[in-house]
């Protein structure tokens, strides 16, 4: 959480510098950059590059008029006998002059609007809003025509009608983009230090809106050009001046198509595509480098989840005696697609999972717990995959299943219990309706009336009241939809339930009766459960076993009462101190110092040897093994080396 | 007032609200701007002061505009007097055609208009949805690309340039008709033989409006599809064990539909300036070419009433569109 806080307090400069890096990257971008710079040297220099004055009054006589290409005219003539590319060149002008003038009227009134209403809010923002909601549904162009035929055509009153309502879509921009910059921690922070509004909007502000509306700006002149192009064809262009639009106007008005020519026809039409395409392509990877939204999705990758050449080792053997564990995680490695070659995310991870024991899977954010988990269960997000490794769940290697097979093993033989269950169902079905999906799709035979009687029994079961399954999920509380989302995991009877954080965000009392809930069905119904978490409070109450992670693998693993009585690895014991301890009220807290090490930068040697306090030389060159610990663990640390020489 | 209901009445209620002050807007709009031709008439020095006064009467000029606050019946004025006349469906008369009540005109020329718009917009909002989800369900491969890289065209090609490429090719390749609803003068046999004419006259122009609209619902659909395939209950859906198809169909497809719907509805202007367009290029009678031609007449009284026609179809588009949203939401309620 405090490393997205402390990522959007970072001010505007420092991402308008990136924003322009990543703009540069942007091939689209480049080329529309180009073709809008042949338009702009065209318009100004159409004087120097015309062959004729197209506004020069023409003897045309009649065989002048539509004349085929020829090195005498290159594009022809047009119906006044003029020649077309000098028109064409000259057209390269209103066009660019009507889409800047426009889009700057356009967004004047839109930046005033969308700031006012963004940063005043109250009753002037949604009278505001309100306003620019009804110049929405205003038809533009039919109010366009109104306008310009009432006003008069000239350049300006065109100019004007465009501006004008040309504003809308850059008012709702800039207010959104005012009101999020509004309750950014900066400008709270140079709030509450005493600065007044005018100094925030100079300084906080308008440098985190100028940016967007410049983008903005670029897509409105592509629709003012196409604005002006059109009204020019409905002849509703200013008479005096020559523009494409009029140009295919005449043309077409005047027998061109009948004439087959042409030339006097594409040339126009294809000079407006060139120069809204340019303005286009710009604007959208202007605004791509500005507002980057990331585009994740969770639908399958076929065969992209698990590397073709991941090692296979072969089934470990059972040993006499003792239960066979139902979940077992051997050397699980885990990379992700970036662009200076792949990161590691997860480094050979290895735990067991029996019937009926609570797991817990502890480490610090980004210590590749979450990724540990879609790992074994297959559902890795676009760009990640399994390189290594192998989880064998009943005999069976989980990473070698094909898409069929894996569909069935999902939810029968192990299911999930998501992260924030405010998303993890779906809006707009009844509870359920989603809980009785997961029932009939692997016991096709099931009856409508046999589900929802299972739901029934389901939703008793965590708490719920069975007559609540017809409901939707916004209308459950935080707790009761994670209870929802327990029923469902419990639906197909799983052999292993894995609760990836199953209290954040919700209150202790809530938390603790969750927690009540899922240690009470792994003891009535003998569930296997892997509890990933980073609340050491959590795993206290809960766990059988721990697992430590650090940076992409295992610290230590052993027993709960163990690894909270004498924890061997620095990592767990500084883990364990800055946790609150009820037995010793009166120990200091105390927090780790550092961060865990970022994926594109790992230490060479042991993973925490940076942030560890009793590191020495061994620990920076050499990736710690699993050492044995006195109380029957494991853990990774050449202080547990029996043979290894000791720090001085 | 809360819940379903209240949602229902407070849509309806704006809705209203924006009618009433399209009205206004459309009223004064007329009154104020330069270039009334019957204003201007009656400055005509040839006019005894009598006649034009008589005229004045006659046309209600000589009420106050908007509210007459110098004593007698404050609401006797002009607006009153249009107010009063839109309630009785009196749209007024043509300048130009003098015989034709304007509610006569705009009223046929919306039957032509609707022939083509609502073909071209089903079909439009059909081949949009499927493609997009099609392109975001592949994307970044070759149809996607293509699907994206068409969008694209479209949006920077200008919907009369279109209707002029489509029209000498399909005039000159497939000898389609060009102009008007139907071949003028033609004797039909059959109602089939009038109804394949009319088809031939409808296909071009219906092309080009479904190609232009076509292009932006792909691109709606198509990021709307990708906002859903992030959202967690997504990834629940695959942990279920659902087959990519029946997550798309099941969980993906409405909750896109959701968007695809408000994003129609805003996005009729659009629809109304490209059958402006069309209607231009193919002679085609309906609204916008009436516009048009009013503009060129100075038909003022048929430009006032074919604008305040399409702006208040918008609006009760809209409210339509947001109606079918509150009821495919459940969450709607909760707003």
């Amino acid at each position: 959480m405090s490393v997205v806080l402390e990522a959007t307090a970072t001010p505007p400069a420092e991402t308008t510098r990136g924003a322009f890096r990543s703009f540069l990257r942007h091939r689209m971008g480049m080329i529309g950059a180009g073709m809008l710079l042949v338009a702009l040297i065209v318009a100004v220099f159409a004087p120097l590059l015309a062959p004729y004055d197209p506004y020069a009054s023409a003897n045309a006589t009649i065989e002048d008029i539509y004349r085929a290409p020829s090195a005498e005219h290159v594009l022809g003539t047009d119906d006044g006998g003029k020649d077309v590319f000098s028109s064409l060149l000259y057209g390269a002008r209103v066009s660019l002059v009507v889409g800047f003038a426009a889009a700057a009227i356009a967004l004047v009134i839109g930046g005033l609007v969308g700031i006012v209403a963004g940063y005043r809010g109250g009753w002037v923002g949604s009278l505001l809003m309100r306003i620019t909601d009804f110049f929405l549904v205003i038809p533009d162009l039919a109010l366009q025509i109104v306008l310009v035929a009432i006003i008069g055509p000239s350049l300006g009153t065109i100019i004007f009608v465009i501006g004008i309502l040309g504003w809308t879509t850059t008012a709702r921009l800039v207010r959104s983009q005012t009101l999020s910059v509004r309750e950014r921690k900066y400008v709270m922070r140079a709030r509450a230090i005493g600065a007044g509004d005018g100094h925030i909007l100079r300084r906080h502000i308008m440098p985190a809106v100028l940016p967007l509306m410049l983008a903005n700006m670029i897509l409105v002149i592509s629709l003012a050009i196409l604005s002006e192009s059109t009204l020019a064809f409905l002849g509703l262009g200013d008479p005096t001046v020559i523009s494409w639009g009029q140009m295919l106007n005449y043309a077409f008005g005047r027998g061109a198509v009948s004439a087959g020519a042409w030339w006097a026809l594409l040339p126009p039409g294809f000079a407006i595509v060139w120069v809204v395409l340019g303005t286009t392509l710009l604007g959208t990877a202007l605004e791509d480098a500005l507002n980057p939204r990331l585009k994740r999705h969770h639908l399958e990758t076929p065969g992209a989840d698990v590397a073709r050449d991941r090692v296979v080792a072969p089934l470990p053997v059972p040993v006499e005696g003792v239960t066979s564990p139902i979940l077992s995680v051997r050397d699980l490695s885990v990379e992700f697609e970036a662009p200076g070659g792949p990161l590691r995310a997860v480094d050979g991870v290895s735990f067991d999972l029996r019937r009926g024991e609570t797991l817990g899977l502890v480490g610090e954010s980004g210590c590749g717990k979450t990724t540990t988990v879609l790992g074994i269960l297959r559902l890795l997000p676009p760009g990640g995959r399994v390189v290594g490794g192998q989880v064998w769940f009943d005999g069976e290697d989980l990473l070698g299943l094909d898409g069929r097979a894996l569909r069935t093993f999902r939810w029968t033989r192990l299911s999930l219990v998501f992260q924030g269950a405010m998303n993890a169902m779906n809006p707009v079905r009844t509870i359920g309706d989603q809980i009785a999906e997961a029932i009939r799709l692997h016991a096709p035979g099931t009856t409508k009336g046999e589900a929802d009687g299972r739901v029934g029994e389901l939703l008793e079961r965590v708490g719920i009241g069975r007559q609540r399954a017809g409901d939707y999920p916004h209308t459950y509380s935080g707790g009761m939809r994670q209870r929802a989302m327990i029923a469902l995991a419990l639906a197909c009877d799983p052999d292993v339930i894995v609760a990836d954080e199953p209290t954040t965000a919700l209150d202790v009392m809530i938390q603790a009766q969750i927690l009540e809930l899922l240690s009470g069905i792994a003891r009535d119904l003998g569930m296997g459960i892997i509890l990933v978490t980073h609340d050491l409070g959590v795993v206290a109450q809960t766990c059988d076993r721990v697992v430590v992670m650090y940076g992409g693998s295992v610290a230590e693993e052993n027993d709960a009462a163990s690894v909270f009585a004498s924890p061997q690895h620095p990592y767990t014991q500084q883990l364990l101190q800055s946790f609150p301890d009820l037995a010793h009220p009166d120990r200091a807290l105390r927090g780790i110092p550092g961060t865990p090490p970022r994926l594109d930068d790992m230490p060479r040697g042991c993973r925490f040897a940076p942030r560890c306090p009793h590191a020495f030389e061994r620990c920076h060159v050499e990736r710690p093994p699993d050492y044995p610990t006195p109380a029957g663990g494991r853990a990774a640390c050449f202080l547990l080396d029996p043979e290894g020489e000791r720090p001085t | 007032m809360s819940g379903r209901a209240g949602y229902l009445l407070r849509k309806i209620g704006w809705a209203l609200v924006t009618i009433l002050v399209v009205i206004t807007f459309n009223f004064l709009l007329f009154r104020v701007l330069p270039g009334d031709p019957a204003k201007s008439g009656l400055r005509d020095p040839r006019l005894n002061p009598a006649a034009v006064e008589s005229l004045r009467v006659r046309f209600g000029l000589d009420k106050e505009v908007f509210l007459d606050l110098d004593g007698g019946n404050p609401l006797d004025t002009q607006f009153t007097a249009y107010l009063g006349a839109l309630s009785r469906g009196d749209l007024g008369t043509s300048y130009n055609f003098r015989d034709q009540p304007v509610s006569d005109l705009i009223s046929r020329a919306l039957v032509n208009t609707l022939w083509l718009v609502v073909p071209s917009q089903v079909l439009a909002i059909l081949l949009g949805a499927g493609l997009g989800l099609f392109a975001a369900w592949r994307r970044g491969r070759a149809l996607d690309v293509a699907a994206l890289t068409f969008s694209l065209f479209m949006w920077s090609l200008p919907t009369f340039f279109l209707g002029i490429i489509l029209l000498v090719a399909g005039a000159n390749w497939f000898g389609l008709p060009t102009a008007g609803r139907l071949t003028i003068g033609a004797q039909f046999e059959t109602f089939w033989d009038l109804a394949w004419d009319v088809g031939r006259h409808l296909l071009l122009p219906t092309l080009t409006l479904t190609l232009v609209l076509l292009g932006e619902y792909m691109l709606i659909m198509r990021s709307s599809v990708l906002d859903v395939f992030g959202e967690d209950y997504i990834l629940t859906a695959r942990a279920k064990g659902l087959s990519t198809y029946r997550i798309v169909r099941h969980h993906a497809l409405r909750n896109a539909m959701l968007p695809m719907v408000t994003l129609i509805a805003l996005n009729l202007g659009f629809t109304v300036s490209g059958a402006i367009q069309v209607e231009a290029v193919y002679s085609w009678p309906g609204l916008g070419a009436l516009t048009v031609d009013a503009v060129g007449d100075r038909d003022y009284p048929v430009l006032q009433g074919a604008f305040l026609l399409l702006a208040v179809s918008v609006v009760i588009a809209n409210l339509a569109a947001e109606l079918i949203y509150g009821w495919l939401d459940p969450r709607v309620s909760e707003e």
